[in-house]
């Protein structure tokens, strides 16, 4: 008779594989966080390069302050949904925020980034309707669309003429729609969606375009709003969805669009309706974020220049880099094995980056996923290449290190 | 394309396997593409999407989830041509 858990039997050995490797990557405990940039593990300061903490604003003096005051008007939490227990002041002041920010006459707040996907597109797809989705889509697109009773095509990633091709392959949708659903940067190799030939097709076929900018709000655009802002054609965008917990350093997340039919899915969006509404001191973070990033040009301008230092700089050290450069900066390396044992010797000596790999990758790849802030010095980018040109130069030693550990542990 | 036969279906879905199989599982109608392959989600639908391309097909992925093996996604391809 099977256990119940014998189902995880090779997820269990690949974590094992890990341990013997080092620590568990996926399962890092900080003893501390000193800054947007800096944690600490024991005696040993570590530069934080895998933390989406895009503007660096986790510690800014309003946001923390906004957060207190909330705090102090109106306590820790709001103890039940909206529909049950209401609507803050808090939540109405952060859609308008938003709402004005995009140019858009709707916007619905959600207490996760991961909640915010599955609410807004399970709300938007019905029966009859049929979902067209990035081939690189997140988790948590992927889960919306399960959600709904909608059909679902993928389509190849940031390939405008093969959602085309699949567009014209489904013909006239009776009695629905088509609902396209991209986003702006994608996390894992920190590529961009081009959004102005998405728009094209998406509406040429009657379609509507949904896009998530999770990694891009508050990071591109003159004035932050996202990818599509940065190409122009933020006023033409049906859905923009986001998440708080990156660029606006606190937790939750939204949906706006320009069209004001939007805000009755309200009734129906079971994330939205059957999940305590966000609380008053991380919504009041967010609003004050927003501001910072519709001023926050000096903050972009950093992060874009932190960004190109450390693109170049590992490109000269012949790492094969997933995308051109952006916040995020993906390195692709030969298997999970090697990856891992990278990793760990990053952590050893004081940097830590995201270990990346499949499912949860694209192509199949195992990557050092750093991302990048604008509270990153030029000083610390330099520390970060520095740690990666020891990776090179201590390749033999580590290889020896990882089969001494293996042998070990058999 | 029209109307191909189990053999062809079968052939074609095996080629499309093969970069994705580098442990060379032997794969047969039963084979389960996830658990006797090995063949993780993402590469899944890579080869899904090779299949909607050579058969101008939409295999939706709803219809994917319930598809366990070889011959389960051969007789689906089999269905949805059938339709065209």
């Amino acid at each position: 008779m099977t256990q119940l858990f014998d189902k995880y039997a090779p997820l269990q050995a690949r974590v094992d594989m890990m341990m013997k490797i080092g620590q568990d990557a996926l399962g890092v405990k900080f003893d501390d966080i000193i800054s947007a940039t800096r944690g600490r593990i024991g005696n040993r300061e570590i530069l934080l390069a895998g933390t989406n903490n895009y503007l660096g604003l986790t510690f800014d003096a309003d946001c923390v302050e906004a957060a207190k005051t909330a705090i102090d008007n109106h306590g820790t939490g709001t103890t039940g949904s909206r529909i049950a227990n209401g609507t803050y002041t808090e939540h109405v002041d952060l859609e308008k925020a938003i709402s004005e920010h995009l140019g858009m006459p709707s916007c619905i707040v959600f207490s996760t980034g991961y909640q915010t996907n599955l609410a807004a597109i399970s709300g938007l797809a019905g029966d009859k309707d049929v979902i067209f989705m990035d081939a690189d889509a997140h988790a948590c697109i992927i889960d919306g669309t399960r959600l709904t009773n909608a059909s679902t095509i993928r389509f190849r990633h940031n390939s405008p003429e093969d959602l085309d091709k699949r567009l014209r392959r489904q013909g006239e949708i009776e009695g629905g729609n088509a609902l396209v659903v991209i986003e702006g940067m994608y996390s894992m190799f920190g590529d961009i969606a081009p959004i102005d030939e998405f728009l094209d097709v998406t509406h040429r076929h009657g379609g509507y375009l949904y896009i998530d900018e999770a990694h891009s709000y508050g990071v591109f655009g003159p004035t932050g709003c996202g990818i599509a802002e940065a190409q122009g054609v933020l006023d033409k965008v049906d859905f923009i969805s986001s998440t708080f917990s990156k660029s606006l350093a606190s937790i939750g997340g939204f949906c706006a669009s320009i069209h004001p039919e939007f805000e009755i899915t309200r009734k129906v969006m079971r994330p939205y309706m059957f999940t305590a509404s966000p609380t008053p001191s991380n919504v009041s973070a967010a609003l004050a974020a927003v501001s910072k990033i519709k001023q926050g040009g000096y903050l972009r301008d950093n992060l874009t220049s932190r960004a190109e230092q450390l693109h170049k700089g590992l490109s000269e050290m012949g790492y094969d880099l997933c995308a051109a450069a952006s916040p995020v900066i993906a390195v692709r390396r030969p298997n999970e094995a090697v990856a891992a044992m990278e990793w760990n010797w990053l952590m050893e000596n004081g940097v830590y980056v995201n270990l990346a790999v499949p499912p949860g990758t694209p192509q199949s790849s195992s990557l050092l996923r750093i991302s990048l802030s604008a509270a990153h010095s030029e000083t610390d980018i330099n520390a970060i290449l520095s740690a990666f040109q020891g990776l090179k130069d201590n390749q033999g030693s580590m290889m020896q290190a990882m089969a001494a550990k293996m042998q070990a542990a058999e | 394309m029209s109307h191909p036969s189990d053999d062809e279906i079968y052939n074609k879905i095996c080629e499309l396997l093969k970069p994705y199989n580098p442990k060379n599982h032997p794969i047969n109608r039963s084979s389960g593409i996830m658990s006797d392959l090995e063949v993780d989600s993402t590469a899944v639908f890579d080869i899904i999407m090779g299949l909607e391309d050579h058969y101008d097909i939409s295999i939706p992925m709803e219809m994917v989830s319930d598809i366990k093996t070889v011959g389960e996604l051969g007789n689906a391809i089999k269905e949805l041509t059938a339709e065209n």
